[in-house]
Formats: structure tokens, sequence, C-alpha cells
């Protein structure tokens, strides 16, 4: 009989089959920093739902794999797509009595089994692709964590995964009260992770830590920066997008702005770079107020121009130029703020010290700004002299321009072509 | 070193919104250099011997020259449409250099910039002036000039391929990639703050740095399909037919989503001023998306609408759908013929270049509006004051093309 003489032969193929699996399946994995990785960790660990945007196939899934099992939850997947309103509202169930007793709405069975883990991390995928009255269903689960009657308890973490527009055949957009409630992280793959990986080296990324003694402190930075700049630029407290580009993704309300500042203190306690702050800043409350913000802390880490008037010989400035062009300018207008004699001194002796450290050419604008503040009984401090390089280089750049203007005068009225 | 600073701030004085750019710049000297070159992380390489026989003028020209592939974002795109059409190689990396500073030198020098020696112009190849990068690589072999300017080389920062000199991502003094967006963002912001200081080249660039425009397809596409999709029209709860789950639920009568076709009526502009090209393609989208969100195709309907409006012609037999009229438009009235038409549609998708003005109270349905772009010159001649008012703010409003 050929099925029997069949059979033997089958199984042994299938075993071998099974080994050469075993083999393609055997990798390492080596340390490497991966600052997606990193945001999520951190979005993951605030308790915000994040929204994983990333073309198919890219590896969100398995990043999540890696994230459940680093941190000891485990994975729920549930394809958005394929279910109804009623899975994430819960379904209608008649007991004994319903004029007693009512219709309870039960819960589905994901949702049951990640109550009782007390933990979990939930992957909503193919978000993008549920229809709009599955999305509305979802507000709930994602802002109020209930699934039908059922609460999902604290330890329940909520990840989904959506395919941008562009490689969406047919998916619909999200509608902007849920995309506010997100993170929004951009996966994108890394050519040389997936050469590596695809040769037996998947990376592991290093876990960001929370610091317990850097709380307090990471708590109050948070505020003072998020709290500082909304003060600043009021107009970005809420601003619903208008454009037809900007639909369906992170954009700035008091809601995401409290999710930035949570972030923000995440980041700050765990050390978090300023790379992986940005990418959830921006996540959260869109590009343009998460690059102002991140604009924000850097002038935040300015030195403060009093202690640099205070002892202008040993001032620290910042090295990248255009920095250093804002520190000189907050310590003109600090000097601005309260003219005294002394103090005006002080900040040519700041000047001074940054010709000594760095490029002359950005004195130029401090420096003009700071001879304008001049009273009539000042006398020209010494340390003057040595600015003189400056106002040489203001001259030939003066003149380089006047030259330009001349020839293009010259031009004009002799009907050169320029 | 003191003329290549003077060099920058005279690019600075002429060039006021690119300050912040310019100043984060970190300059290494190198005598590999040929001339000046910038890499990715925003250091900008520099041979004493070019500084030395380079008049100030001219380096301030360079200086913007180098900043500007670094704001574009030369080095990304360059490595975008190298994966794209897999190019690569030497004579790629000239001609990706070649593309970006056609890009650049068509429109910053003059107004204070002369333009230095050397530089290439589209006009060398007889392009037109004001295309993007990836345009220029599309149109033009480039291989003939390639020999010319061989020791043209702005660095990786032009083309994102890694040179010599170079100190690499882990050098001292480079911006990470969220402190090269930061600076780019601002000169952007600065340069919408104070539109009227910077050209429009420029203007251009700083509106699209950050929202790069989507192709109108996918963006038209989304707005029918999430107007045709919203809960309201298309689908609903109903009660005609037990859902599914009443098995499950003995006594209890649940009902069950049930889904209409949608209506979709496209109101089109037929005046003068609308192209049957930009017309035809933009019509062929919508047919499309509808049929993709399960309408058929006789639910959808098109009127002409130039100053009066035609009559409501089923798609299905119009395969080629005459398109009548010429003068002057008024959507008004095609948008009450389409309301007025029974079955009433779910979904009103106006095609127009907005010269016309809108109804004054938002219809009863959803509402698309395809915008196709106009320059503002295109205003009244004889009465110059005329704009054309904005699409209300009722609609979602897609710009085509």
């Amino acid at each position: 009989m050929t099925s029997s003489t069949l059979l033997p032969g089958t199984d042994t193929q299938l075993v071998v089959a099974e080994d050469l699996l075993d083999l393609l399946r055997t990798t390492t994995t080596e340390l490497r920093p991966d600052e997606q990785l990193e945001a999520l960790t951190l979005a993951v660990a605030a308790d915000l739902p994040v929204l994983l945007w990333g073309e198919p196939g890219i590896g969100k899934t398995a990043a999540l794999t890696q994230l459940a099992a680093s941190l000891n939850l485990p994975l729920k997947t549930v394809i958005a797509s394929v279910h109804e309103p009623t899975d994430f509202s819960g379904l209608p169930i008649v007991g004994d009595d319903p004029t007693v007793q009512g219709v309870p709405m039960a819960p589905p069975q994901w949702a049951v089994e990640l109550v009782r883990a007390g933990k979990g991390l939930l992957f909503l995928d193919e978000l993008s692709t549920a229809t709009p009255a599955v999305q509305a269903a979802l507000l709930r689960v994602v802002l109020e964590r209930r699934v039908g009657a059922l609460q999902l308890p604290p330890g329940v973490r909520i990840v989904a995964a959506a395919n941008p527009r562009a490689s969406a055949a047919d998916g619909w957009e999200l509608s902007p009260p849920l995309a506010n409630r997100f993170v929004h992280l951009y996966w994108v793959h890394d050519r040389e992770v997936v050469v590596r990986g695809l040769g037996g080296i998947w990376p592991r990324a290093e876990l960001p830590r929370l610091v317990p003694e850097r709380l307090a402190e990471a708590v109050a930075y948070a505020r003072r920066a998020v709290c500082g700049f909304l003060e600043a630029r009021p107009t970005l407290i809420h601003r619903l997008p208008s454009t037809e580009t900007r639909r369906g993704g992170a954009w700035p309300s008091p809601r995401s702005w409290e999710a930035a500042l949570t972030l923000l203190a995440f980041g700050t306690a765990a050390s978090a770079s300023r790379e992986v702050l940005a990418l959830l800043v921006r996540g959260a409350v869109g590009d343009g107020p998460g690059l102002e913000l991140l604009a924000h802390l850097d002038r935040m880490e300015l030195p403060d121009p009093e202690s640099l008037l205070a002892d202008p010989a040993s001032a620290e400035l910042p090295e990248r130029g255009d920095l250093r062009q804002a520190a000189l300018e907050a310590v003109v207008a600090a000097v601005g703020a309260r003219p005294r004699r002394a103090r005006w001194e002080a900040a040519w002796a700041v000047l001074v010290r940054a010709l000594e450290t760095g490029a002359p050419d950005l004195l130029v604008a401090p420096a003009t700004a700071l001879a304008a503040l001049r009273r009539d009984d000042w006398e020209v401090p010494e340390a003057l002299d040595r600015l003189a390089g400056v106002i040489g280089l203001v001259r030939l750049a003066d003149q380089s321009v006047g030259r330009v203007a001349a020839a293009a005068d010259a031009g004009r009225t002799t009907g050169a072509p320029r | 070193m003191e003329k290549l600073l003077a060099a920058r701030l005279h690019a600075v004085k002429v060039r006021p919104y690119l300050a912040g750019a310019l100043f984060a710049l970190h300059v290494v000297e190198d005598r590999s250099v040929p001339t000046m070159a910038v890499d990715a992380h925003w250091r900008c390489y520099v041979s004493s011997g070019f500084v030395a026989r380079t008049p100030v003028e001219e380096l301030a020209g360079v200086w913007v020259h180098e900043v500007s592939h670094l704001l574009r974002d030369h080095h990304g795109r360059g490595e975008r449409y190298a994966r794209e059409y897999g190019e690569r190689g030497p004579g790629e990396r000239l001609r990706r250099n070649i593309a970006a500073d056609f890009e650049i030198n068509d429109d910053i020098y003059g107004d204070g910039l002369p333009l230095p020696a050397g530089a290439v112009l589209p006009s060398l190849l007889r392009l037109p002036d004001g295309l993007l990068m990836e345009e220029y690589l599309r149109r033009a072999s480039m291989s003939g000039l390639a020999a010319e300017v061989a020791w043209l080389d702005c660095g990786s920062g032009a083309d994102g391929q890694h040179r010599s000199w170079e100190l690499g991502p882990d050098g001292a003094h480079g911006l990470s990639k969220q402190q090269r967006d930061a600076v780019r963002f601002r000169v952007a912001e600065g340069i919408k703050g104070r539109p009227g200081d910077a050209p429009e080249g420029w203007r251009r660039w700083a509106d699209e740095a950050f929202h790069p425009s989507q192709p109108w397809r996918q963006l038209l596409g989304a707005a029918v399909r999430s107007a045709v999709s919203a809960s309201g029209p298309g689908e609903d709860h109903s009660y005609r037919r037990p859902s599914r789950r009443s098995a499950a639920v003995p006594g209890v009568l649940l009902p069950s989503l049930r889904r209409t076709p949608p209506r979709v009526c496209v109101v089109i502009d037929t005046s003068r001023s609308v192209s049957d090209a930009e017309l035809g393609s933009a019509l062929l989208e919508v047919a499309a998306i509808s049929r993709s969100v399960g309408g058929r195709r006789d639910l959808v309907s098109v009127i002409s609408c130039d100053a009066a409006a035609g009559v409501a012609v089923p798609l299905c037999r119009a395969e080629s759908i005459e398109l009548v009229g010429g003068g002057g438009t008024d959507l008004r009235s095609g948008f009450a013929r389409a309301l007025r038409s029974r079955p009433r549609p779910d979904v009103i998708v106006a095609l127009t270049d907005g010269q016309t003005p809108w109804p004054s109270a938002q219809p009863s349905c959803r509402t698309v509006v395809g915008l196709f772009p106009r320059p503002a010159s295109a205003a009244d001649e004889q009465n110059p004051e005329y704009a054309p008012d904005a699409p209300p703010p009722w609609a979602r409003v897609v710009t085509i093309g």
C-alpha cells in the first residue's frame, strides 16, 4: 500500500526538516543600542498606549515579542481589523431572569485571560485597517481600559500597530480622537540590523532602567520644562490637525501634553538620551510642537546668564556655535534688563572668554547689542581691545557685502548680465 | 580662518534666516578636502588653500551652498533615491552631487551673494530651473558634464557617501539626528515667521521641510473613504435581519450591522480654468475609491457644473462623460442639484480649482473638495481686489496635483 510505505518515509523526512528548522532558528543576540526599542520600552513603562507605525513585515511583532519577554509580560495579540465592535464593547449574555438581572455584556476570551493573569501586553495589530465603528469601540479599551463589563488590571499595557496610509491599500485613517490617545512611534528597519540578524545575530537592546534616586528630580524637571514652554507658547496647548496630511497622527492637546510630561519624567529618570526623548515627545504631541519643546529644553540647559556674569573668567560656554551665540545673547539681555556698570563690564569679560574658546564671528551680534547698552558715563573697558579682531572681521565682511552691492549696481547701469 | 569667518558673517548678513544653521556648523580644516565639504553630522571641512585663493564674497556663497545641502537633507534624500533605483558607485555619487547642486544653485544666489566660479547650473544641461534634486536625477544623464566637474565634491552631506577625510558619526562636534532636526526646524520656523525676507525657493522648503506633501491620490482616497464610511451614511445597525450572534443568546434580538452601499455624487467644475486631463484623472480616482469601499458603479453620479449645473449622469452609463461647460463657475448650483437628486447622495465630492462661490450653509451630507491648485496671479484682471474664497471649513480639502 502506498500510504503505509510512504508514512515512515514522510515521518523521518519531517524529523529531518525539524532538525533543519532548529538549526535555522538557532541565533544569538548581541548588545546593540536601539533607540526606537528604548523609546517603546519607556512609553510602555509609563503606561501610555503606544502606536507603532510601520510598513508590513518590518518586525513590529518581533519587537513586541522581545519586549514582552524582557519585561516578563504575557503577550496577547488581537488583530483589530478582523473583529466586530461588540468584541470590544462586550457580548450580551442572557441570564436566568433578564428583567431582574439585566443582560450583562460578556468580555471576549482574550480579555478574561489578561485579567486572570493580572498583567500583560495587549497588542492591537492592524489598527488602521479596522473600520471606524471598531475604532470607536477601541477608544474605550485604550482610554478606560474597559472591555465590556471587564476592567483591565493596571498591570496591562497596550501597544497597537498600524500601516502608514501609503502602504495600506484600502485602509481607514485613524480618527483624530483615537490618534490623540497614542504615543506614535515610527518603526523603521536598520539595514545593518537586518543583514546581521539574517546572518544569525539579532540585536538585544539594553532596556532603560529607572533610577529610584532620580524620580523626584525627574518629575520636577519635566514639570518645569513643559509648564515653562506652554506658558511661552499658549497657542500650542490645543491644536486640532487641520490639514489632510496631518490627520491621524500625533497632535497637541492637554491630554497629549500630559503624556509628553510623563514621558519626559520617565526619560529623565532612566537617563535616556536626547534622541530617545525626542522620539517620545514628538510621538506624543507631533513633530512641530515636539521639536519646539526640545528646543526649549536646549535653552533650559544653556548656562544661566547671571552665573556667567558672576564669574566670567571661568565661564563654561556651549561648544556648538548657535547655542553659544544664544547663551551670549542671553547674557546681553540680562544686562539690558538690569543695566549696571559692573554687570556691563562683566558681560564684556564673558565675550572675551568666548573669544578665547571659540569662533570669533559668533560674537558680532552680541557685541553690537552690548555696545548699544553703553551709558555716557561708562568708560570703555580695557577688555575691549582684545575684541579688536572681531571688529576686523566685521570690516572684512562689510567690505565684501559692499563689493557685491557695487558690482550689482554696476551691472544694472551697464546692462551687463548678472 | 579669519577670511572664512568673515565670509560666514557676510552670509549671515545677507541671509539672516540661515544664521542659526550657519553658526551650528563646526569648521574642520583638512588639506585633503578639494574645496569645502560638509558631512551628515554638520561638520564643515575646509581646505586652507581654497580659502586663500577665493574672495570673501564667493566664500560666503559657498557657505550658503554647503549649509543648503544639509538643510535640504540631500544626504538622506540621495540615499533614499539610491535605494529606490539601485544606483550606486562613484559615478552615481557625482551625479547625485551635481543634481543636488542644481537644486541649490538655481535659487540661492543673487541679492548679495555672487555666484562662485565653477558653480554648476541646470542651464548647463539645458534643464529648467526650480526642479528638485530627484527630478534632475531622473531627467538627465549628466554623463557629459561629469568629466568637466569631476573636482566637484561637497562631501557626504550632499550625497550620503562617506569620504576619507570625514570624522564619521563618532567624531567630535557632530550633531545627532535630533539636533540636526532641531536646527532645520528652527530655520524653517524663522522663514515661515517672516516670509517677506526669504525668496520663494526657501519658503517652499520651509513649508515642506517637516511635512512633505503627500501624493494627492492617497489623500483624496482617505478623505472619500472616511466620508463614505463614517458611521451614519452607508452603514448602520438594523433589526431587519438578526445578528449572526443571536443564535448564541436565545431570547435576545440583536441587531446586525448592515451596509447600504454609499452613494457618491461628484460635482465637477467644468469652467475653462480646469484642464480635461486633471479632471479625468481625478474622476477615475473617485470612481475607483468608491468601488473599493463597496460602492457600485451605478451609485456614483457626476454633475458637470459651470455657471449652471448639468444633469446628474450615472457613471456606468457614461464611460466617457462629456463634460459640458466652459464659462465662469458657480458651484452652488452644482451642490443644489446634487442635493435635489433622488436618492440623495451620501457624499458629495467637488472637483474644482476653487475659483467659485461656495454654498453658505453646510450641505446635509459629507463633503470632500478636490482642489486643483492655481497660482495666486490667476486673479481677475479687471478687479485686482478680487480673491476667491477658500473652501469652507466643513469640507475636507485635498489639494490635487
